[in-house]
């Protein structure tokens, strides 16, 4: 039993919320967090919180502007109800990752026509071994980096070139860039995102995609934030964002618990890294683990002049008859950790297992997890995981972060050092 | 208006309200910017912005959705950000209908006060001006370090009353307490008699008893609020109008934001009118609703975006309609 402190939960994970607080021993803070019919968020703190160390638990799932809103009132009500210090708890960061550049509302877009990865390649001989997963063979992956050449070729004469690629699939919602449309416009039309592909820049201006990165730190710190204590931060140098203390607590622990425990003869497998950006997270966990180590590099060079906008993956490592463990920090539509399974299996891995700690699974990523060679995937309860968990069934194994959150609640709140939780080994 | 030279006005448009966006743009005879907006799969909102805003005067017009005022928000703050990280030289938000107005107070323990905080919030992400339009509490103004303008609809609702009733035949109504001031200067420039509904209010979008202080037998009474939401409140003023036997029962909103089952309400109620501005995007409630009327004030805005930017006075539009036509 923690004394002096209070535990309020937002509404975007009320199980962890529970866990966090039957962890310290204490019931969560009465409030009334509804909205009103305008659709103005409306919160009532009705317990009193004078003098107290505040903690709010909001995960950045589900409607994240609304989460995100939810949090910066309550945060900015119990400052106004005078908390000595409120602290914000952001299991998954809202706008942590920051693509720079668009994609579809459904995820992207062709996942379900054309090849699917559903059927692993089987890997024999006569088949070249190190040629790594070309674009033209996988049509999902072909197109969602054909929308990502949208933003990467801001020029609209390269962009109204024919383009083979988008004709012969002749989907709206992709047919954008060969589309003659030139007016100006502003559109929000989730349900037609065709109108998004025809958006143009005006003609020498690269356009480019807002990042909402310090938007948001700054606008939790003004709300009235006096500390932060998040999960696996996608870019560390997100801390830097904050004029505040920021906690950036690791799931590095219970990954490395989990493959000890649960991967039969883990000291054989292999930690792959799904990309460039995530090869640090995992070539810590394989230090730690001492297990070897590879990486997939995504190829983005042109190799023929269709090919302009797609982009390749390319093994570095060897992974033939053995266990693959891919390690990334968050998995959202599910693209890249799904074509990386593939290609691992196309390079003769037996087994792949996905450990991530946040499974947002967005879109219609459960039913690409479910198609895809990824015998596993392992993620952490960060975000609410219940409907992943019906969709997924034995595919998905769900670990509990709510006792590395609530330890690091007390200890913040005992003023208690926090590294014991950052290194775990 | 030619393009390409430095400091004009760059009018934005957030998703929220396009037609409105576009009748400014018209008025002001410039195109809205490239930019797009929409949701990632994860629900984050995604701002692309297709041309340069380096050292201009932006304008970002957001009005606010019903049902999607915090998306609105985050996108009309993720505007003004990236505005700013791109070199604008000046960011007005312009926002017709101010959100979270109602939440300007604590009325009870621990309530937030929410207008402040999106105050705080439009400034925190680099808005250098706020342009917005009947503000349920005009207080609301000091909540900013920034110049923030209120306009009024009242010129244009006052043209809105001359051009379409017989004003001795009219008496404005205020429906509660706390918009006697705006119903009283109505009545005062229209010379026209004035009543009050007192009200109590047990809890939020929940109306208790009414009573009528003033007469309007036999007279027209012409109800005026700044928001009509759910229209609980103008339903039963309505009726209690009618029980003291008025005319006929007219509603004059500024920001018809008509949520939940206010459309029923409406047409089930005895008003024979309901009239709002267009500073909230009304989608299809103009069918559902055939007693409503909407008074367009994209000229006012237009006028005081033109006015601002070129450094001229706007208090001429706190007492008249902008004659654009």
């Amino acid at each position: 039993m923690v004394k002096n402190i209070v535990v309020l939960g937002g509404n975007s994970h009320p199980e962890l919320v529970e866990r966090i607080c039957a962890s310290l021993g204490l019931s969560p803070c009465n409030r009334i967090l509804t909205k009103f019919s305008g659709g103005e968020t409306r919160c009532e703190v009705q317990d009193s919180v004078r003098g107290k160390d505040v903690y709010i638990i909001q995960t950045g799932a589900g409607k994240v502007n609304d989460v995100l809103m939810d949090l910066l009132i309550m945060i900015s009500a119990l400052k106004t109800g005078s908390a000595r210090r409120v602290t914000a708890v952001l299991p998954l960061f809202p706008y942590s990752r920051q693509p720079d550049v668009p994609y579809k509302k459904a995820g992207a877009p062709m996942s379900r026509v054309g090849p699917d990865s559903s059927v692993p390649p089987t890997p024999g001989p006569g088949i070249a071994r190190s040629a790594g997963l070309d674009n033209g063979t996988d049509m999902s992956g072909l197109m969602s980096k054909a929308s990502l050449g949208e933003g990467v070729n801001g020029s609209p004469v390269k962009k109204s070139a024919p383009n083979g690629i988008n004709g012969s699939l002749s989907r709206p919602g992709t047919s954008g860039p060969g589309s003659p449309l030139t007016r100006t416009f502003t559109t929000h039309n989730y349900e037609n995102p065709g109108l998004v592909s025809t958006f143009q820049a005006k003609p020498g201006y690269k356009q480019w995609v807002a990042q909402a990165g310090t938007l948001v730190a700054d606008l939790l710190t003004c709300a009235g934030a006096d500390h932060i204590i998040t999960l696996d931060l996608h870019d560390s140098q997100y801390q830097g964002f904050f004029d505040v203390p920021v906690d950036n607590l690791y799931a590095k622990g219970l990954l490395q618990r989990y493959i000890t425990l649960n991967i039969p003869n883990y000291k054989d497998a292999v930690i792959v890294s799904p990309d460039a950006g995530g090869a640090k997270r995992a070539s810590a966990i394989a230090d730690a683990l001492g297990l070897s180590f590879s990486l997939i590099h995504k190829e983005r060079r042109p190799t023929k002049i269709t090919d302009r906008q797609s982009a390749s993956m390319i093994l570095v490592g060897d992974v033939s008859d053995r266990v693959c463990i891919l390690i990334d920090d968050l998995i959202d539509t599910g693209n890249t950790i799904v074509r990386a399974a593939k290609l691992l299996k196309k390079e003769g891995a037996t087994q792949v297992y996905a450990l991530v700690t946040h499974g947002v699974l967005s879109g219609d990523a459960p039913d690409r997890i479910r198609n895809s060679c990824i015998d596993k995937l392992v993620t952490t309860n960060s975000v609410p995981q219940d409907e992943n968990r019906a969709q997924l069934g034995q595919k998905l194994d769900v670990l509990d972060i709510s006792q590395v959150i609530a330890e690091a609640i007390r200890r913040s709140h005992h003023g208690e050092s926090l590294s014991a939780l950052f290194a775990y080994n | 208006m030619s393009s390409g030279m430095a400091n004009e006005i760059k009018l934005l448009s957030g998703s929220s309200h396009p037609e409105l966006s576009q009748k400014v743009a018209n008025r002001l005879g410039i195109e809205i910017a490239r930019t797009t907006s929409l949701n990632y799969s994860n629900q984050e909102t995604s701002v692309t912005i297709g041309e340069s805003v380096r050292d201009e005067d932006v304008y970002i017009l957001q009005s606010t959705a019903p049902g999607d005022v915090n998306d609105g928000l985050m996108e009309l703050l993720i505007m003004i950000h990236a505005c700013k990280t791109a070199s604008a030289r000046r960011i007005t938000a312009v926002i017709p209908c101010y959100p979270y107005a109602r939440q300007d107070k604590k009325d009870k323990s621990r309530a937030p006060i929410s207008a402040r905080l999106i105050a705080n919030m439009l400034q925190t992400a680099g808005a250098n001006h706020i342009i917005t339009m009947d503000l349920h509490a005009s207080q609301i103004q000091g909540f900013f370090n920034v110049p923030c303008d209120n306009l009024y609809a009242e010129p244009s609702v006052l043209r809105w009353i001359r051009e379409n009733m017989n004003v001795e035949d009219c008496v404005i109504v205020s429906p509660d307490a706390g918009g006697a001031k705006r119903a009283t200067s109505i009545a005062d420039r229209l010379n026209a008699s004035f009543a009050l509904i007192h009200k109590e209010r047990p809890r939020p979008n929940v109306v208790g008893r009414m009573v009528l202080i003033g007469e309007v037998r036999d007279k027209v009474a012409i109800l005026v609020d700044d928001m009509s939401d759910t229209c609980g409140t103008l339903a039963k003023a309505a009726a209690l109008l009618q029980a003291n036997q008025a005319r006929e029962i007219i509603a004059i909103a500024t920001h018809g934001i008509l949520s939940g089952n206010a459309i029923d309400t409406v047409n089930n109620s005895c008003l024979s009118q309901l009239v709002v501005t267009n500073t909230v995007p009304l989608g299809d409630k103009l069918e559902r609703c055939p007693k409503m009327k909407v008074i367009d004030v994209s000229g006012t805005l237009a006028e005081a975006i033109r006015r601002t930017h070129n450094g001229e006075s706007v208090s001429y539009l706190f007492t008249h309609v902008p004659d654009w036509d």
